[in-house]
């Protein structure tokens, strides 16, 4: 922490060494090495991790998903130069998350409950909870769908994720779980493969940058458009999870420029990713959109593959199953560290199991649950997946209004505190989210009990 | 505040608790002092909230609880 920091030579008695620091201090000990010897790109590989993870973890089944309907209803223009800016405000939201995990040491959930009290923490830690099981629900349908592609059913999809969450679990050590979860979530790549074999007119995508044609619709289309785009690129998890993921990779606030590149290139691919997505649903408008009931089914990919031919198909399938392998890791993941954080138990990817039990299970069982509802025959899994981005919308606002405040509390984050720049920045973020999410759930409820036509 | 005991490294020449100095040397010289376990095991003071920021992050709080029963209750009537 700024004002808790001493160096080696001013400390005291040092404190027990345990498995966790022992783990933490061999990576730090690699970027010590990097940089002494002053390569970039070597610093760079060892440093980058929480932000890609967190911008492609959320390019995830359902997001990507959204953006091709997107595309496929009303194809490329105004959502070719929106998703850039949806992810410029992720980086701003993001970027704070890094830079205090990197200060403080500690995560979102534990900082929220200590600094401003345990009814807050646990609020906190509540909406992630709810938000989370819903979105994970998603990314198994996601699967799912993409498995559905290749004639395989639910237990597949089940199965899948559930034996990656285990398999990235052993080792003990975050930087074997980032390595793992990192080189999955390039395939996250495959939306753009996917998109450059639909074989856009290039012409009409850079025609689209002017945010024009504005999506028709009626008005509670338009805000369930916003709402379900932004719960897309900006939620509460990706808040718990890079600020968990900064301090458990041992950032410091020297780091904190490589954490900004971090961060800066996950949105930069992961917006990239989400325009090919986008492009790729856009093959559909021509055929009004038919057949992209993309959670019946394996609805999405068979349409595109009607239209575009069967390695558009195959290609947007597997990054189906991708998209939401990688979700279910850093989703589960956030859950854990939100869960430990809370009641102060051990929670790093640096212990065993046996060592930090508490942590371990929340990131199983979160998943677990959540595999099991897509097994119930008859789960309004549609909805759940459609619903899941809006709620995350609406709860979003009270997670970003406390991480400004802890990136402005001068007593943790010292001269790393906000600058008023990326105060004004930050407040203008969760205003719009704010007004975004609310206007679609008042707007749907009133129109629901027709207290509005 | 942490319930869980920390696992104390178990490395040759640590008898009783007390780890081997020259691993402890060798491993901790990377870290800084704060990023121990023992040391973020540590709660954070309070931070002193004014009448007018608490009502306001409750009112928020409120806000977002009831747009958000809105959701569900629009999720679930959309289901019959």
């Amino acid at each position: 922490m700024a004002l808790s920091g001493v160096s080696r030579s001013t400390a005291g008695a040092l404190p027990p060494l345990t498995e966790e620091d022992s783990a933490r201090s061999l990576d730090r000990a690699r970027v010590h090495d990097a940089r002494q010897r002053g390569g970039r790109w070597p610093l760079m590989w060892l440093l980058v991790g929480p932000g890609i993870l967190a911008m492609l973890g959320e390019n995830d089944g359902p997001s990507m998903i959204a953006y091709a309907s997107d595309g496929a209803q009303y194809g490329l223009g105004f959502f070719v130069p929106f998703i850039p800016v949806l992810f410029a405000m992720a980086y701003v939201c993001q970027e704070m998350c890094m830079r205090i995990g990197a200060v403080t040491h500690r995560g979102y959930g534990e900082l929220v409950l200590q600094r401003f009290g345990p009814v807050w923490g646990w609020f906190a830690a509540a909406d992630l909870t709810l938000t989370n099981l819903i979105t994970l629900v998603a990314e198994f349908v996601s699967i799912r769908v993409g498995l559905a592609y290749f004639h395989l059913g639910s237990g597949v999809a089940v199965a899948l994720g559930l034996v990656l969450v285990v398999f990235t679990f052993s080792g003990g050590r975050y930087w074997r779980w980032e390595r793992i979860v990192l080189g999955l979530a390039l395939f996250n790549g495959l939306f753009l493969l996917a998109a450059v074999l639909a074989k856009p007119h290039v012409g009409a995508i850079v025609g689209a940058l002017d945010f024009s044609p504005f999506p028709g619709g009626s008005f509670n289309t338009l805000l369930l458009l916003l709402a379900s785009t932004i719960g897309a690129t900006v939620t509460p998890w990706m808040i718990f999870f890079q600020q968990g993921a900064s301090a458990d990779k041992g950032m410091t606030p020297r780091d904190i420029t490589h954490g900004r590149y971090d961060t800066a290139v996950g949105a930069v691919l992961a917006a990239i990713f989400g325009i090919g997505a986008l492009v790729a649903g856009a093959a559909l408008l021509t055929h009004n959109g038919a057949g992209i009931q993309g959670f019946a089914g394996a609805g999405f990919p068979n349409a595109l593959r009607h239209v575009a031919g069967s390695a558009a198909g195959t290609v947007f399938a597997l990054g189906l199953i991708e998209a939401g392998a990688v979700a279910i890791l850093t989703i589960s993941a956030s859950t854990a560290y939100a869960a430990a954080e809370c009641v102060g138990a051990a929670h790093s990817f640096n212990t065993f199991p046996r060592e930090a039990a508490l942590f371990y299970a929340a990131n199983f069982g979160i998943a677990l649950v959540a595999a099991v509802v897509i097994l119930i025959p008859g789960a309004p899994l549609l909805s759940i997946a459609l619903n899941a981005n809006v709620l995350a919308t609406v709860l979003l606002p009270v997670s970003l209004v406390f991480m400004v405040m802890l990136a402005n509390d001068k007593g943790l984050m010292g001269r790393w505190a906000n600058r008023r720049s990326t105060n004004a920045i930050g407040i203008a973020v969760i205003a719009f989210v704010g007004l975004c999410g609310a206007a679609y759930g008042i707007d749907s409820f009133l129109q629901t009990t027709h207290l509005i036509g | 505040m942490s319930t869980d005991a920390p696992a104390y490294k178990d490395v040759d020449g640590a008898r009783d608790g007390q780890p081997d100095e020259h691993f402890e040397d060798e491993t901790i010289m990377h870290l800084e002092r704060d990023q121990f376990v023992a040391e973020t095991s540590r709660p954070v003071a309070r931070a002193p909230l004014n009448p007018r920021s608490t009502a306001a992050l409750w009112a928020l709080r409120l806000f977002a609880v009831v747009v958000s029963l809105m959701v569900v209750y629009t999720f679930i009537r959309q289901l019959h």
